[in-house]
């Protein structure tokens, strides 16, 4: 609710602004490629550097800066080479060698070697380092050992087939720092709060809720950066970052208020970048629903899917920040193969809901708030449509993310909302990440499954992806399970969110990956 | 006076425990997995497990609270269950400019509230009056994100004189501190207004000016020290208001204090840091509180406290 009247009153003081002195004109002179400072604005204070601990995008995107991975994803979602050159599995797939580029130094110094690489990766599996995440990478199915081939090679062996275990490696928490720094004060072996790794930018000064800055790692092995340091504001209020980037005070802001991107499209100083991601926003069905049978009919989903306008609701409430699924997983995951389109029809939907008894139903609907790019006016929006299309909508109800999360997170006995509006970012780009969503497996508490939607048919599938050697049976085997779930309709497949960001004309290349992080180590004074 | 004082020290320690037991259960009774929350949704059960206990989260509420309490004896507030970091040091690291920020907004309200006060009464029934009026009546209607949104547009996107967002640099805490004081000086100023104007008409005052004393030490000598009492009790409770202002315009401004450390960590859920800050505020309030009995002293001497 505030956030919405500080949007649009900050609407009202811009079109003030804008009478007053006109759009905020640059004074750009031919600057050389090299800059000072380089200023950006996030919205999320990192809750901990630690590379072992990451979870958001945001806290993950800063340590990308200080620390690398072995491999790293490109604009594309394409895993490719970092501090490892190559990689290869063993015929069994139980256990993968990785050969690491050679003549890297960390930024303390110490050489980059297999030796660190297992330091770092032990450190991730190793229950006592505090608050660790180490994902599909621990746990029985995950990393069992690691060992030092040589210097320049390392093995890992698996507790069990894993074939995306490169993409899976691209995550931050897969970052090697060096051994030496772990027990340089402030930093302890659990728990690393200034990280030293070979990125091409270095810890420097940290105020909490205020500011991260980072300076230029000038042995960096790879490309230079050209600036000497960066940045990092904490600025939580959108409407406040975009003040910065307006004031001259920022050059790269994170997600500006969503209904103020055509105003800072028309701006000619600033450029907006509509970044790619991988999250995909849906509403979630309880397939399973014992209140509301007829939700357990695909038929009646399906005709929930033919009911709600996407393009519309991407037309008018993102403001184009956003793409229709056409599968249920976004376009930047490997395996993903576009399956279809509920095309908006709702006579059509009105027709299915009758021929299933489902006319004049009531649906319980609840969202978020604050948590994806206007979470709760796209529920809104929804629960227009399914209202127009016959049905009795209560809510959409709302909840700060712990509340919300605790009410959908829940067995299926306790569930108490027929719909949910919910976004998923696989942490690596793998269709088995998005699977996640569809495996019985997964189903709360265990997961996070919360349509609680099962086929055996896509379960079987999805082993054989997750576990083949061939990355084309690998592909099909996702496809196939593609079809089944788009036509079993757990979800309404509502679009893949797009991250924008802004930058001022001042600067050019930053670029936007699908794991919704901007890079900007690269970037240059235009 | 010394031991009222240590009267008044021992009396706040129960209402302290009081506070430290509310906030207990309040944010234990908050909907939500603390633990889930930390670990993300791509967490596995094992991670959100590992975590849990970790964090001591799979302790019954009980055997928590008692461990709270018995760290809190220690002045050991706990660990932040959001960045791992002692609740102490994360405090500490805000504290000074939530401090900061009130202390220049209680300074520019008691003198703007003030004077405009007192001249309003002088001038009662003048245009100056109504104006002063007028204004004091928006200080306490404009709602502070919409000041503080406004005065960004003005001095940091038009004027490009002031920083928009941050605690950057000497004049960054100015718009927070207009801002947050904006509220304070209508209230000040409307309770200096109708003090000033009761004292004002009476006696001692006639008789002041009979004596032949000049205008302005019968206003500031005479009138404003008579009138104060109740002006010094206003400036104590404006300090609360002034406390729930700063987390709206830590936000706007993006200034890092102790508001928005409070509601961040709602919204993590990380319940040492809730009951941290919820402590120290509450401190801060009988502090405050006491100051302001104080103070009472100090303007009106009849009033002792042995």
């Amino acid at each position: 609710m505030r956030n919405r009247s500080l949007t649009s009153l900050l609407l009202a003081g811009l079109v003030i602004a804008a009478c007053g002195t006109g759009s905020t004109s640059s004074n750009t002179s031919a600057g050389p490629k090299h800059g000072d400072k380089l200023t950006i604005a996030v919205g999320i204070d990192p809750d901990t550097l630690d590379p072992a601990a990451q979870t958001t995008t945001t806290a993950s995107q800063v340590v990308d800066m200080m620390a690398e991975p072995l491999v790293n994803i490109d604009e594309k979602g394409v895993v490719k080479p970092l501090l490892a050159t190559k990689w290869d599995q063993s015929a069994d797939g139980l256990s993968w060698t990785f050969t690491l580029r050679s003549g890297v130094k960390f930024s303390d110094g110490t050489p980059f070697n297999a030796q660190a690489v297992k330091f770092s990766i032990d450190r991730l599996i190793n229950s006592k380092t505090q608050a660790t995440q180490p994902g599909v990478l621990g746990g029985k199915s995950g990393i069992q050992s690691v060992d030092v081939v040589d210097d320049a090679n390392v093995k890992f062996t698996l507790g069990s087939r894993f074939a995306p275990f490169a993409a899976a490696m691209t995550q931050t928490n897969a970052a090697i720092i060096s051994p030496a720094s772990a027990s340089v004060a402030p930093n302890t072996l659990t728990h690393v709060v200034q990280p030293v790794g070979t990125g091409p930018y270095k810890f420097k000064d940290r105020q909490a809720g205020d500011h991260i800055t980072l300076e230029a790692n000038k042995d960096y092995w790879g490309q230079k950066p050209n600036y000497d340091t960066q940045v990092l504001k904490v600025v939580p209020d959108a409407t406040s970052r975009e003040s910065l980037i307006r004031a001259g005070q920022a050059d790269v802001i994170a997600l500006p208020p969503g209904n103020d991107l055509p105003a800072l499209q028309h701006d000619n100083s600033l450029n907006v970048i509509m970044g790619p991601s991988d999250r995909t926003i849906q509403i979630v069905i309880n397939t399973v629903d014992p209140k509301n049978t007829l939700l357990q009919k695909p038929a009646v989903r399906q005709a929930l899917n033919y009911a709600v306008d996407k393009d519309a609701i991407i037309k008018t409430v993102l403001f184009g920040a956003a793409v229709p699924l056409d599968a249920p997983m976004s376009k930047a995951l490997f395996g993903y193969c576009s399956v279809g389109s509920y095309k908006f029809d709702q006579s059509k939907a009105k027709q299915m809901l009758q021929a299933a008894g489902a006319s004049g139903m009531t649906v319980k609907l609840l969202s978020p708030t604050g948590r994806y790019l206007q979470d709760s006016k796209v529920a809104e929006a929804v629960a227009g449509y399914l209202t127009q299309a016959g049905l009795k909508v209560e809510g959409p109800q709302t909840a700060d993310w712990p509340t919300y999360l605790g009410t959908v997170n829940v067995a299926p006995a306790r569930a108490s909302t027929d719909l949910h509006l919910l976004g998923w970012a696989p942490a690596y780009m793998d269709a088995s990440q998005q699977f996640q969503q569809f495996l019985p497996s997964q189903i709360p508490p265990a997961g996070l499954n919360t349509s609680y939607y099962g086929n055996p048919q896509v379960t079987e599938l999805v082993t054989q992806g997750n576990t083949a050697s061939d990355p084309g049976q690998r592909k099909k085997a996702y496809c196939d399970a593609q079809k089944i779930v788009w036509n079993d309709a757990p979800w309404i497949f509502l679009y893949n969110q797009r991250y924008p960001f802004v930058t001022t004309n001042k600067v050019k290349n930053v670029t936007g990956l699908p794991n919704e992080k901007f890079v900007t180590s690269w970037v240059s004074p235009a | 006076m010394t031991t009222y004082l240590v009267r008044r020290v021992l009396l706040s320690v129960p209402t302290v425990l009081g506070v430290a037991t509310l906030i207990f259960l309040l944010v234990h009774l908050l909907p939500g997995d603390p633990a889930r929350v930390i670990a993300g949704v791509n967490a596995t059960p094992a991670d959100v497990e590992r975590i849990r206990h970790q964090l001591g989260l799979d302790q019954p509420g009980w055997q928590q609270y008692l461990s709270f309490l018995g760290r809190l004896a220690h002045g050991d507030l706990g660990t932040s269950t959001h960045t791992l970091n002692p609740v102490t040091s994360e405090i500490a690291a805000r504290a000074l400019y939530t401090a900061e920020l009130a202390a220049l907004s209680i300074v520019i309200a008691i003198a703007v509230g003030v004077a405009a006060g007192v001249v309003a009464a002088t001038r009662r029934n003048t245009a100056m009056d109504l104006l002063i009026s007028g204004a004091a009546i928006a200080g306490v209607s404009i709602p502070v994100y919409w000041l503080g949104l406004m005065l960004v547009v003005l001095f940091a996107i038009d004027l490009r004189v002031l920083p928009a967002a941050g605690a950057g640099g000497p004049t960054s805490i100015v718009l927070p501190a207009i801002t947050l004081a904006f509220f304070s000086v209508g209230f000040i100023a409307r309770q200096t207004r109708s003090a000033m104007l009761e004292v004002l008409g009476q006696d001692f005052v006639r008789t002041a000016r009979a004596k032949g004393a000049g205008e302005r030490r019968v206003l500031l000598r005479h009138a404003l020290r008579n009138a104060l009492l109740p002006v010094v009790t206003t400036i104590g409770l404006q300090f609360g208001t002034l406390l729930g202002g700063a987390v709206l315009t830590e936000t706007v401004f993006a200034w890092p204090g102790i508001g928005r450390l409070l509601v961040d960590s709602i919204f993590f859920r990380d319940f040492p840091v809730v009951q941290g800050v919820v402590l120290l505020i509450a401190v801060a309030f009988i502090v405050v509180n006491l100051i302001t009995d104080l103070v009472y002293a100090v303007v009106d001497p009849r009033i002792r406290y042995g």
